[in-house]
């Protein structure tokens, strides 16, 4: 049996940082990239003409008074070229047609629309889905093991190991947004609720074990039926994670495109879900039986020892 | 012997095989609800097993519509207003043709518009915002002959011909086969009371231009008659029916026009200026529809009496047709919309063979999970596999039976819950494992370990049907709107078909073909080590 309770503030203070580092991560402007549904704005897909060049396009945008929408022109493989700005009334986005018109073309099929006011909406209903979706699953775990003594750790630790999982999907997104510009859509936020949903299973599957053996007073002292449970559950929660992970792959090699970024945040987050199940979920438990939170700080064991 | 055959076998085929009946029976209806044949309102669309499909995978236009309401307008009323806005919406949008549009009202002031199979968006938007005004004209005539712009220009006219019609002239010429015609000016009585000459678009035309105009193009005036005391503007108003429809010319070639209905005002209004025209000299014998001041055809009167029906022909193609009859039949939107949403056409992001790519991953899915299965878990992991076969079909038929709108995302939220539903499975195995290494007897283990694994089991479902709730609640919420509501939608389906998988049906299966069968001596089939002589069916 594999001791992982002895390691247990090892393994919170890797969490802790990963949680830190992933937030910096999503937190810092020009991290998380927000896609259109988010920001607002027009996309305009422009098929030059004969012998336009991308630089014709920016110098023409410049003209046009919008130089920040001329250092953003990007070029498809196709030959097109997609062209952004803040949200525009209806005669400005007229006139800006207008004025591209010696360019180009306007494909309306490809361009695209978001006002202002609704790209708010939806990243406030965002936050918004998202916070409570993690607090209705606090009250909830809480009450499924309202017969275990201090069931409101139970409930947090399952959380903690949530929080743990969403930042780690959200930092990787910030790097992938960072090196090939991955944009988050409401895709993005549909994943990360599909996983608060999903990756807590893995918790709970951990935690039920502790609950029963608890009960059953399998396990001897605390650490050692901790021990035990995670080490029952241990199959179980790999491969349900290797299944898992394997279909969503299927998917994202077969149909990738469209919903590609839907499918990373996915597998990122099953996977993440499988680890936090182990590391953190009941690591959080042995600490918080144990109120060993100094541990937590690199070399205060050390001190303690040395004071002894 | 019989009898003690009978009573030994009486437990297991009790309450077990009317289980496994209704797992038959189950299955049964749900092959029979995919199965694309017969005449069923199930198998709405042949292809793609009949199930409905979101824009994402079928193509099609979606936007987004703020209505403008004007200022002080009491929130009842803006309910009001935003509900018969969508209903004209849907109506234009039924009468083009789309097939299972949506048109839903979002926060009070918005409209989302879905158009499956729809693909040009200036045509969508135009369907949906813009109202054909129609009007039925007559030539105006200057005495005995028909008046045109020159008569008008050279006499420097203060008033009209007809001084009796008030409404504005259109100048323009009579449109033949073949040839789209657009108007040459339009005259019109400012408010005061001077004759304004203006372009198409409402424009005022300047000296110059109306001195190089075509001058020869017939003024035409609004079809004015007084019929049972009232009298009528002859307008698309006046019309209770529009419809595109196909005529075969006697040369047998197709002409594509619009059947039109009046109503019984607008029809005797029509008779009476028939009356009035037929058999009379060209051009006073034609009368002219009008589509927002331009001529779409100017047919010459063929009978005194139509009854109330007639046609709009005007080399129109099969699409503006029937966006034309749309129009007219809608009637105006009581509010103004902006657009506020306005994706790129997802149709154009994908490649066609789509559909056929994300049925082909859900298959490779379902076959790579099974395997793994088999691979770890031996024979309960071949039940498995069996049963996620069997998953698989009953939530695809409830899919269609609902019916739901499978969007790209629900086709992921259906994986997830195939690896949901395995992962109950999983948890089941692993208890079993655990008990027959504990030495416990096969019927024991599978009961012991569809025990144990339900709290876990039940808890983990719960916390996704939560979450599968404020999905919902999310994609209500917003613009856009159908991705996420479908994935919510699908996934809970899923998840509660897994849990009747895994506790029933899995179940089922491995007491009705192992409990007592050789397979209860074989640990290896259950991926276990013997361990020593403690094995076996007791």
């Amino acid at each position: 049996m594999l001791n992982f309770a002895a390691r247990s503030h090892h393994f919170m203070r890797a969490a802790l940082i990963v949680i830190i580092l992933g937030a910096i991560l999503a937190a810092v402007p020009g991290g998380l990239k927000l896609g259109m549904d988010f920001k607002g704005g027009l996309l305009l897909s422009l098929v030059p003409n004969e012998g336009i060049t991308r630089g014709d396009v920016e110098n023409k945008l410049s003209a046009l008074g919008y130089p920040e929408a001329a250092d953003r022109v990007q070029e498809t493989e196709d030959g097109r070229f997609l062209i952004r700005t803040r949200d525009l009334s209806e005669e400005e986005q007229q006139a800006l047609k207008d004025g591209l018109a010696e360019t180009g073309t306007v494909d309306p099929d490809e361009s695209g629309y978001v006002s202002a006011a609704v790209a708010t909406e939806t990243a406030r209903n965002a936050a918004i889905a998202t916070s409570v979706a993690v607090v209705l699953m606090l009250l909830y775990i809480t009450w499924a093991f309202r017969k275990v003594p201090h069931s409101i750790r139970y409930g947090t630790a399952s959380v903690v190991a949530l929080i743990f999982n969403l930042i780690v999907t959200a930092g990787v997104f910030a790097i992938l947004g960072r090196t090939i510009g991955w944009e988050i859509d409401p895709m993005f936020i549909t994943a990360l609720l599909a996983i608060i949903g999903y990756s807590v299973n893995d918790s709970i599957v951990v935690l039920d074990r502790i609950r029963e053996n608890k009960a059953r007073g399998i396990g001897g002292d605390y650490d050692s039926m901790i021990n035990l449970s995670i080490s029952e559950t241990l199959v179980r929660s790999l491969n349900t994670a290797i299944t898992t992970v394997l279909a969503v792959l299927a998917v994202y090699l077969i149909v990738g495109g469209p919903i590609r970024s839907f499918l990373m945040a996915l597998f990122v987050g099953i996977i993440a879900g499988a680890y936090s199940s182990i590391f953190v979920a009941g690591q959080l438990l042995v600490m918080w039986e144990h109120g060993s939170w100094i541990k937590l700080i690199p070399g205060a064991s050390r001190l303690q020892r040395n004071k002894a | 012997m019989m009898r003690s055959r009978l009573t030994r076998k009486r437990p297991r085929f009790g309450g077990n095989s009317w289980l496994l009946l209704l797992i038959l029976a189950i299955l049964g209806v749900s092959i029979w609800v995919m199965t694309p044949s017969g005449t069923s309102v199930l198998h709405r669309q042949k292809e793609n097993l009949g199930l409905r499909l979101g824009l994402d995978l079928q193509g099609g236009i979606s936007l987004g519509y703020q209505a403008q309401f004007p200022e002080g307008t009491e929130d009842a009323d803006k309910a009001d207003l935003i509900k018969i806005t969508a209903n004209r919406i849907r109506t234009r949008v039924d009468a083009f043709g789309v097939t299972e549009p949506v048109v839903q009202i979002q926060g009070g002031d918005r409209i989302i518009v879905q158009l499956p199979g729809m693909t040009d968006r200036t045509q969508a938007q135009s369907l949906i915002q813009q109202t054909a005004f129609l009007e039925f004209r007559e030539v105006e005539m200057n005495g005995t002959s028909a008046a045109t712009l020159k008569d008008y220009l050279d006499g420097s006219r203060a008033d009209f011909f007809s001084s009796g019609v008030s409404g504005t002239r259109v100048f323009a010429h009579a449109v033949s086969v073949g040839e789209p015609v657009a108007s040459v000016a339009i005259l019109k009585r400012n408010e005061s009371g001077v004759l304004e000459y203006l372009d198409g678009n409402g424009n005022a035309l300047d000296t110059t231009t109306l001195t190089d105009i075509d001058r020869s193009a017939l003024s035409w005036m609004p079809a004015v008659r007084t019929v049972d005391g009232q009298t009528v503007v002859l307008t698309g108003g006046n019309l209770t029916k529009a419809q595109a429809t196909v005529n075969t010319t006697q040369a047998g070639a197709t002409e594509i026009a619009v059947d039109i209905e009046f109503d019984s005002i607008g029809g005797k209004v029509f008779d009476a200026i028939a009356a009035d025209d037929y058999g009379k000299a060209y051009p006073q014998n034609m009368s002219g529809i009008f589509l927002d001041n331009q001529p779409v055809s100017t047919p010459t009167f063929n009978t005194s009496s139509f009854g109330g029906k007639a046609q709009i022909t005007g080399n129109f193609e099969w699409n503006e047709a029937k966006l034309l009859a749309a129009q007219l039949k809608a009637g105006q939107l009581p509010v103004e919309l902006k657009v506020i949403y306005e994706p790129r056409t997802v149709s154009a992001t994908l490649g066609a063979d789509f559909t056929h790519r994300a049925f082909l991953a859900t298959l490779i899915g379902v076959l790579v999970i099974g395997l793994f299965m088999i691979l770890y878990y031996r024979l309960p992991g071949g039940v498995a596999a069996v049963v996620l076969l069997i998953y698989a079909t009953i939530v695809l038929a409830v899919y269609k039976a609902i019916p739901v709108t499978l969007t790209l995302a629900g086709v992921a939220g259906f994986i997830v819950s195939l690896g949901m539903a395995v992962d109950a499975n999983v948890l089941i195995f692993e208890r079993m494992k655990e008990e027959l290494r504990a030495g416990r007897t096969l019927k024991a283990a599978i009961d012991a370990g569809f025990n144990r694994a339900w709290p876990a089991i039940r808890d983990s479902n719960i916390t996704t049907f939560i979450a599968c709730g404020i999905l919902y609640w999310f994609g209500s919420s917003v613009v856009a709107s159908s991705a996420v509501m479908g994935f919510a939608f699908t996934l809970a389906i899923g998840v509660a078909v897994s849990m009747f998988s895994a506790m029933v049906i899995t179940r089922t299966f491995l007491l009705f073909f192992f409990s007592g069968s050789r397979a209860a001596k074989r640990l290896a089939w259950f991926g276990v080590q013997p361990k020593s002589g403690v094995v076996g069916d007791a």
